[in-house]
């Protein structure tokens, strides 16, 4: 039997476009995405540190020969794993982090999320996330220290870290997968990260997941207003075997190539999974507070 | 023209064009969800470019999908290796793959092809693109989008004549059994 490989192609094709959906609010998702990377990138101009100390941390995380077959075998293994955990888990996240982009919460719970950052003296400088306006489930932005809020619509969250985009939010601050057993399962199958051992947190010996170093050429505007031209990112989950959900994502962010020193700097989310009460289920939602000013976009805040 | 203006913009544009351009990510990317990423990462870098926003993105998002998934694959290709071996030491059930329709497995096997020879193939099977279109999307001269399309071709001739080696392998096996009435 002979083969008309360009026929079978085509209708191939056909049948696979046949299974894609339409899909919505990938320019929000997108804007959202550059948005957090912003703050990444802001973070990582703030806390300057030398070069030779940033160059260290930098370690490829692929081994070689014997050594990365085994590590093939790890993240295989935790892929068939993580699989088994796909079932939903209707827990709150409850996310701290503290590091190079100054302390944060993060509260998630379904398409809920409230990302807030506050000032070395622990005010509120800014919020993000959702809000219920009307009734309706919106993305919102506000910032207390001029005391105004806009309309941020809301994304789906990155899907896996597979994509530059997804690895680059993990790098930023928040947790910002909404599935993770099934955002875990897709990073690594798709190779963006692998499995790299084990680490102690909290009395629990977590699984640590490293993402594949991504580099970036700064936007012209970005790279004059930080003198370097390149980012480079860089993130690491650590997540509980039983479960399959993540105690800590760190991300790390690294400019260089530029006429100024180096900076270097790092984040840590330390996460816990909460019953979903009333009170938890609250914190996941952002409240502008009475007399603050609506302007028409995050730009003009 | 402000950032929520310009994704509310985008939206309106993606809700005409985006199952097109998905399609065309997922095609190039492997996976439905890969193409989603794929193609927010596009969005995402046409929003970053303030002036290409006004006017038609479409061509713009088009060659960014190219670009970013021939980057996306260089990246992967040496997991993809660490994969293929792995994959090579499971059992397969013969009744897994009684079956399998050649078509989907085409879809599959454009996978496994360096990402030029697939790119070329999705422009030219799925975009409908002709040689010089082609060529002047990815930048390349018409000489390399003929020789890409045609090593394509036989790549997947070959794959696709081991699948079906395979198969047929199968179902008389299944027969032997009795496992194929």
């Amino acid at each position: 039997m002979s083969l008309d490989v360009e026929d079978l192609l085509r209708q191939g094709m056909e049948r696979f476009a046949e299974q894609v959906p339409i899909p919505s609010g990938l320019a929000h998702r997108a804007a959202r995405a550059w948005r957090r990377r912003r703050l990444a990138i802001r973070a990582a101009a703030v806390a300057g540190t030398a070069a030779a100390s940033a160059a260290a941390v930098f370690v490829a995380t692929a081994g070689s020969g014997a050594g990365s077959a085994i590590q093939a075998h790890t993240t295989a293994y935790v892929v068939s794993r993580v699989e088994k955990a796909l079932a939903g888990q209707h827990l709150v996240l409850r996310g701290h982090t503290s590091g190079g982009w100054g302390p944060s919460i993060y509260w998630a719970y379904g398409p809920r999320n409230r990302f807030e950052e506050f000032t070395g003296s622990g005010e509120p400088f800014l919020a993000d996330g959702t809000a219920l306006i009307g009734g309706k489930l919106t993305g919102v932005y506000v910032t207390y220290y001029n005391r105004k809020w806009s309309l941020l619509p809301e994304g789906a969250g990155p899907t896996s870290a597979c994509s530059r985009t997804g690895a680059l939010e993990m790098a930023g601050p928040a947790a910002p997968a909404r599935n993770w057993p099934a955002f875990i399962h897709a990073t690594l199958a798709c190779g963006a990260a692998t499995v790299t051992g084990h680490a102690w947190i909290g009395g629990v010996k977590t699984v640590r997941i490293s993402g594949s170093p991504v580099t970036e050429r700064l936007l012209p505007g970005e790279a004059r207003a930080i003198h370097e031209k390149w980012l480079r990112s860089q993130w690491t989950l650590y997540v509980n075997p039983k479960t399959y959900l993540p105690v800590r994502l760190s991300g790390s962010n690294y400019t260089y190539g530029g006429p100024m020193p180096s900076s270097y700097s790092t984040g840590v989310t330390d996460i816990r999974w909460l019953r979903p009460t009333a009170a938890n289920i609250a914190k996941t939602l952002v409240t502008i507070p009475p007399g603050f000013g609506h302007v028409n976009s995050p730009a003009n805040q | 023209m402000a950032l929520d203006q310009r994704v509310e913009d985008l939206e309106q544009f993606l809700a005409r064009r985006g199952q097109a351009l998905l399609r065309t990510a997922a095609l190039l990317a492997g996976s439905v969800e890969a193409g989603e990423d794929l193609l927010q990462a596009a969005i995402e870098r046409l929003l970053r470019q303030r002036s290409r926003v006004d006017g038609d993105p479409e061509g713009y998002l088009r060659r960014t999908l190219c670009n970013l998934a021939t980057d996306e694959f260089r990246r992967q290709s040496r997991w993809r290796r660490k994969l293929r071996l792995l994959q090579a030491e499971a059992p397969r059930s013969a009744d897994a793959t009684v079956g399998v329709d050649l078509r989907d497995a085409m879809v599959r096997l454009l996978g496994q092809l360096p990402s030029q020879q697939r790119t070329v193939l999705v422009l030219r099977y799925w975009e409908q693109l002709n040689g010089p279109e082609t060529a002047e999307l990815l930048g390349c001269s018409e000489d390399a989008v003929k020789s890409a399309a045609s090593r394509g071709l036989r790549r997947l001739r070959e794959l696709a004549g081991g699948l079906e080696r395979e198969e047929m392998q199968l179902q008389d096996m299944s027969a032997r059994t009795g496992d194929g009435s």
